[in-house]
C-alpha cells in the first residue's frame, strides 16, 4: 500500500495535527499552512480532520498508486488529472491501483492538500507527525519530498464511502486576501497616521514567502525602538515590523521568539488563509478589536463544524 | 513570601491578539519562572517567556478573555523571589571571523574592538542561557556591555548551523539553519539539537557557557567527524 511520488514540484511535504505546547523549547506550531483546507481534504478522503496527508506548494506535483485508494483533494484550485483525464476535486477520488494522479500548478492560493484514505504512515517527532523542514523533523524523513519516495498508506478504518463537498463549504481562493488582524503588543510604537495607514493599505506578497513567514512589499512602517526591543515572544499571525521598515506576516512555522515590534496579530479566525498566500499575491488587513474577533471566530467554527465536526481543534 | 497583587517587578495584562495575554516582567528569570507556573496549570494552550515578558495563549473555545486575564494576573502576582537558577558549565568552541564570521569585521567597526579584542573579551567572559527560542534550540546568552551592536537591519533568509550570532550585547546560537538577523561572529561544529535524543536540547535556561576560539581545521575536523 504505497504512493509513489512522480513528481514532488517545488515543495511537498508531509503535514498533520501540528506540535502544541512546545514554544517555550523554541518548537514551532508546524502542520498545514492552511488547516481548513487540509481538514476539508481528509473530510473527502473519509479521514479524522488532522490525519496525515500532503500539502502540495504552488507548481503542483504526481503521484502513482499501486493500490486502489481513495483520495481527498482540497485548498488551492487546481487542474486534477487521473491517467491524464480531469477529475473533480469536490468530490473523493478513487485512484486504481496502477493509476497516475497528476496535480496541476495552483490557479490561484498557494498550498493544495492530499488526503488519502486512511491517511500517511509518517515519523512522529515531538509529540506530531508534522514536517518541520528548518529542523528535520517528522514527516518523511523531516524532508520535502523528492521524486521516487514511496509513502506508506495507513489501513483506513472500515470502508469509508465517496463524498461530495456541498457548495457552501468550497471557500473561494483569490489572489487578494484580506485578514483580520487585532492590534498587538507594539502596536503603540506606530504613530497615529501609521496605525491608521496599517489597515488601510494594500500589501503585495514579496519573494521571500514561505512556511515561516512572508515579506510584504508596499508601505513602510517606522517604529520608535526598531532593532532594540527585548526578545519577546511571537506566533502565527504576529506581524513584525523589522528595521527596514517592510512588514513581515509569521506563518505556520514562525519561529516563537522575535526581537522586532510586534503591531498587529491575525486574529484566529483568519489565520488559516495565510496558508494560502503566494509571492505576487495581495493582503490587506482588517482592523477588529479582540472582542469582535472572537465572536468572528464563533459563528466561523459554528458554521464550518457542519461539515467539519472538531474542526475548532484544528484552527 | 509571595509580594502580593502591587508586585512591581509585574505589569499590567495586555491583549496582544485575540487569544494572547501578555504580562512585561523584571527580568528573564522572573518571565521563565511565571511561563512555567503557567504550562503547569494545564489552561494554556502556550506560555512562553521572553527577556522581560511573557506571552500565554488561551483557547477561545474554552475560556473567555477576561477570565484568561485574571487568571494571568493571579499567577503573576504570587510569584516568589527566585534566585537565578545555577546550571552546570559548558564549553563550545567556535571558529571566530572569516566565512565562520562573516560580521565579525563589521562588529568590530561597530563596537571599536580589534578582532584580537573581541575573541579575546568574547572567549574571557561568562556566558548564561537566559532562553531558548526562535527555532529549536536556538539559545539567547544573557548580556555583555562589550558587544552591544543593534540587529541587522535586514535579516539573512539562511544562517548555518552552528552560527553564533551578535544583538544587543547577547550571544545566539543557533543550532540549526534558518532565517538570521543577528550579526554572524562565528561558528561552532556542536550540535545543540539531537531531535533522536531523549532530552533533545544541549542548552537550558541558567546554564553558564564559555566559549574557546579554535582553529578553522579543528572545526573541519570535527565537523567531519
Amino acid at each position: 500500500m504505497t504512493i509513489r511520488v512522480v513528481k514532488s514540484g517545488v515543495q511537498t511535504t508531509v503535514q498533520a495535527r501540528p506540535r502544541s505546547g512546545l514554544r517555550h523549547l523554541g518548537v514551532p506550531a508546524s502542520g498545514p499552512a492552511d488547516p481548513l483546507s487540509f481538514a476539508l481534504a481528509n473530510r473527502l478522503a473519509g479521514n479524522a480532520l488532522d490525519a496525515a496527508g500532503l500539502e502540495i506548494t504552488l507548481w503542483g506535483a504526481a503521484f502513482a498508486f499501486d493500490t486502489d485508494a481513495l483520495i481527498g483533494i482540497a485548498g488551492a484550485p487546481c487542474e486534477v488529472r487521473r491517467d491524464g483525464r480531469r477529475v473533480d476535486t469536490h468530490a473523493t477520488i478513487l485512484a486504481r491501483a496502477g493509476q497516475q494522479l497528476d496535480i496541476g500548478p495552483a490557479t490561484a492560493g498557494a498550498r493544495t492538500y492530499l488526503a488519502v484514505a486512511g491517511g500517511i504512515a509518517a515519523d512522529t517527532v515531538l509529540g506530531s507527525a508534522a514536517t518541520y523542514l528548518p529542523a528535520e523533523l517528522g514527516g518523511y524523513s523531516g524532508r520535502a519530498l523528492r521524486g521516487g519516495d514511496r509513502l506508506q498508506i495507513c489501513d483506513p478504518p472500515g470502508r469509508p464511502a465517496p463524498v461530495t463537498t456541498p457548495e457552501e463549504f468550497r471557500p473561494p481562493t483569490g489572489r487578494a486576501i484580506a485578514l483580520r488582524a487585532c492590534e498587538s503588543a507594539e502596536s503603540g510604537l506606530l504613530d497615529d497616521e501609521a496605525r491608521h495607514r496599517l489597515f488601510d493599505c494594500n500589501f503585495t506578497v514579496g519573494a521571500r514567502a514561505d512556511r515561516m513567514g512572508l515579506q510584504l512589499d508596499g508601505a513602510r512602517f517606522e517604529t520608535t525602538v526598531a532593532g532594540r526591543l527585548e526578545t519577546a515572544p511571537v506566533f502565527p499571525g504576529t506581524l513584525q515590523c523589522p528595521g527596514d521598515g517592510r512588514p513581515f506576516l509569521l506563518g505556520i512555522d514562525a519561529q516563537t521568539t522575535g526581537g522586532y515590534p510586534r503591531i498587529a496579530q491575525v486574529a484566529r479566525v483568519d489565520r488559516h488563509l495565510i496558508g494560502q498566500l503566494r509571492p505576487g499575491g495581495h493582503v490587506r488587513f482588517l482592523r477588529r478589536s479582540p472582542e469582535a474577533a472572537r465572536q468572528d471566530l464563533d459563528s466561523m467554527l459554528r458554521y464550518w463544524s457542519r461539515w467539519l465536526p472538531g474542526i475548532e481543534a484544528l484552527l | 513570601m509571595h509580594p502580593g497583587p502591587d508586585d512591581p517587578r509585574v505589569g499590567p495584562v495586555r491583549r496582544a491578539g485575540d487569544d494572547l495575554l501578555a504580562v512585561a516582567v523584571a527580568d528573564v528569570v522572573l518571565a521563565q519562572a511565571l511561563a512555567a507556573r503557567l504550562r503547569a496549570t494545564g489552561d494554556w494552550l502556550e506560555a512562553v517567556a521572553g527577556m522581560a515578558s511573557v506571552v500565554a495563549q488561551f483557547d477561545p473555545q474554552a475560556v473567555d478573555a477576561g477570565t484568561a486575564a485574571d487568571r494571568l494576573r493571579d499567577a503573576a502576582a504570587g510569584m516568589p523571589a527566585r534566585p537565578r537558577p545555577a546550571g552546570e558549565a559548558i564549553e563550545i568552541s567556535v571558529v571566530y571571523g572569516g566565512e565562520y564570521g562573516p560580521d565579525l569585521a563589521h562588529v568590530c567597526e561597530l563596537t571599536g574592538l580589534s578582532e584580537a579584542a573581541f575573541v579575546a573579551r568574547h572567549t574571557a567572559a561568562v556566558h548564561r542561557v537566559d532562553l531558548l527560542g526562535f527555532t529549536p534550540g536556538f539559545a539567547y546568552l544573557d548580556a555583555h556591555p562589550d558587544f552591544d551592536v543593534p540587529r541587522r537591519a535586514e535579516p539573512r533568509p539562511r544562517v548555518a548551523a552552528g552560527a553564533v550570532g551578535i544583538a544587543n550585547g547577547r550571544t545566539g546560537l543557533y543550532a540549526l539553519p534558518g532565517p538570521g538577523g543577528w550579526h554572524i561572529v562565528g561558528r561552532t561544529p556542536e550540535r545543540l539539537f539531537l531531535p533522536e535524543a531523549r532530552d533533545p536540547f544541549r542548552l537550558a535556561p541558567g546554564v553558564a557557557v564559555r566559549f574557546r576560539a579554535m582553529a578553522p581545521d579543528e572545526f573541519e575536523d570535527r565537523a567531519g567527524q
